[in-house]
């Protein structure tokens, strides 16, 4: 029983990272209806801000404040000026630009801070007692933390998306752009606004997980496995659904934890090979996912 | 003569290399009623999109005249025009009262909106009696019903009309003719109507436009067009 529960505990924590990160990617694709593989080094480059303000004594909590800014207005940026400039002419060639944010960010993080890890601290403070007893199971405070923050933050976009004229606007273009561009709405706004979100989303993501989560430490390689998880959970969940991005994420590490947990006998690349069948499998049983949409239509 | 609302000059308009519109001649004043008829393809839908800002087009636009380029819709909407699409173009997966919503998100009267959203479910209560469900589990009636109705909820000084008709029952047609003429003598919002069902749109329309392969070849009152012999043959069936 604990053995189980301690697994739960360890897939919901990853599973609550590839969530946020899943949300990120959907946030996006909701408006743009692109996949943004750059979304990872964007958070990079943030967490590395993030960094470099540490080691100037600032305080780690602090520094999210410039890190999620700066998110905001550099995935905004890419948006407003590389994206749109060139959907304009060939929507297949914005997975081009994607590829060459992905090379370009992760290279200039590297030429500005080097290739070596950094000792990234943790926004939680752990030591050996920090951690609720659960039936013989071990929670700890910063897997607790992970989930909070996977709550706060899909409560808030929920707010946005419900409450907010932004929100609906949001909605507006994500169901059928061009009616929503008849409704008065400013689409490339739009576009703009959800990518900066995405981005500074992608910060907070970036700055929890890259403690907690193997090697523990800030290196250039560091985002690339997490958004190949964060995308299968956009696949599973349905790349248009929020909460679709939540449940694909945590189905995702739960699934993991116990395929890792109980198959240890299945090798070390496990995780990548399940994560590939996932995907092979909704895409051709259900390529919507789990939550996406293309139902509500009655044509 | 009243300075036209909507003047459109040397109009053309195509998709990519294909010209489907050539040199035509619009305008619309402050609250009149007109109606574009044509064959299917003549360019009705290009000439409607055209003027919504969905379509890039050369030629000259000129609304209140003063001169529109590079046109946008949420730009069209800002000058007072509203185009209810071909297709009727509702956001599915947002709730009815939502795509309402959707349609005033130009306007700054927040206060004033939700009377508006009211107002318009006095004139389409099947909309107010699923207020609350997706658009696209709407029949295709109340969907039109719920086009023009978000069209309308910009307040706009003209409503542009692409097939309105199209699919629907006779029954619903005609009562959609009427909310639509009843709107036009109450609020003064002018409208251009492009239909296939001339018989219709004659009805309520002072002036006339006829389309063919992409240029006006006609167009006059009404009250002449009635009486042309011809035109009746051909557009009117009778
Ligand atoms: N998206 C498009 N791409 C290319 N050609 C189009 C497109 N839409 C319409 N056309 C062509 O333009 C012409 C006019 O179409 P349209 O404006 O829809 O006519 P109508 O509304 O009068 O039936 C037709 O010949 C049609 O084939
Ligand atoms: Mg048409």
């Amino acid at each position: 029983m604990d053995i189980f529960l301690t697994r739960l505990f360890a897939g919901m924590t990853a599973g609550s990272i590839y969530a946020m990160i899943a949300l990120t990617l959907v946030i996006v694709f909701r408006s743009s209806a692109t996949i943004n593989f750059a979304q990872g080094e964007f958070a990079l480059f943030t967490t590395y801000v993030s960094w470099w303000l540490t080691e100037r004594g600032w305080n780690i909590w602090v520094t999210l404040i410039p890190a999620v800014v700066i998110g905001f207005v550099l995935c905004a940026a890419a948006e407003r000026f590389l994206v749109r400039p060139v959907r304009r002419r060939d929507e297949a060639a914005v997975l081009i630009v994607g590829l060459a944010l992905f090379t370009g960010l992760n290279g200039l993080s590297g030429t500005i801070w080097g290739s070596d890890d950094k000792v990234y601290p943790r926004l939680v403070p752990v030591s050996v007692d920090s951690f609720l007893e659960i039936a013989g199971a071990r929670l700890f405070y910063d897997s607790l933390f992970v989930m909070g923050a996977l709550v706060v933050v899909v409560g808030g976009l929920t707010l946005l998306m419900s409450r907010t004229n932004l929100g609906l606007q949001m909605r507006a273009v994500a169901t059928n752009q061009e009616s929503a561009g008849l409704c008065g709405i400013k689409v490339g706004r739009v576009f703009m606004i959800s990518w900066g979100l995405a981005g500074a989303i992608g910060a907070v993501a970036a700055a929890i997980l890259v403690p907690i989560l193997p090697p523990g430490q800030l290196g250039l390689p560091g985002m690339f496995h997490m958004l190949i998880f964060g995308t299968v959970a956009a696949i599973l969940g349905g790349l248009d659904s929020i909460k679709g991005a939540v449940v694909g994420g945590l189905s995702l590490g739960v699934g993991l934890a116990m395929i890792n947990g109980y198959g240890s006998g299945l090798g070390g690349s496990i995780s990548l090979t399940v994560a590939l069948v996932v995907v092979v499998a909704v895409l051709g049983l259900r390529p919507s996912g789990l939550f996406g949409s293309k139902r509500l239509e009655r044509v | 003569m009243t300075a036209p609302l909507l003047q459109a000059t040397g109009l053309s308009a195509g998709y990519g290399q294909a010209m489907v519109l050539r040199d035509v001649d619009i305008e619309v004043a402050p609250g009149q009623v007109a109606v574009v008829l044509g064959a299917n393809g003549a360019g009705k839908t290009t000439l409607m999109r055209a003027l919504a800002g969905l379509l890039p087009f050369s030629g000259e636009l000129l609304v209140d005249g003063r001169a529109v380029r590079n046109s946008r819709p949420d730009k069209m909407v800002g000058h007072g025009v509203s185009l209810v699409p071909q297709g009727r173009g509702t956001m599915s997966a947002l709730s009815v009262v939502d795509n309402l919503r959707a349609g005033a998100v130009s306007r700054r009267d927040k206060a004033v909106v939700e009377e508006d959203i009211e107002r318009w479910f006095t004139t389409f209560p099947r909309l107010a009696e699923r207020h609350a469900q997706p658009a696209g589990t709407l029949s295709g009636g109340e969907q039109q019903m719920l086009a023009i109705a978000r069209a309308l909820m910009s307040r706009p000084r003209l409503l542009l009309c692409d097939e309105i008709s199209l699919g629907l029952a006779p029954r619903i047609v005609q009562e959609l003719f009427e909310t639509i003429a009843q709107i036009n003598v109450e609020m003064g919002t002018a409208l251009l109507l492009v239909e296939q069902n001339a018989a219709l749109a004659m009805k309520i329309a002072s002036y006339v436009y006829l389309l063919e392969v992409g240029e006006v070849v006609e167009s006059g009152a009404a009250r002449d067009f009635e009486q042309s012999e011809s035109i009746r043959r051909v557009y009117l069936g009778y």
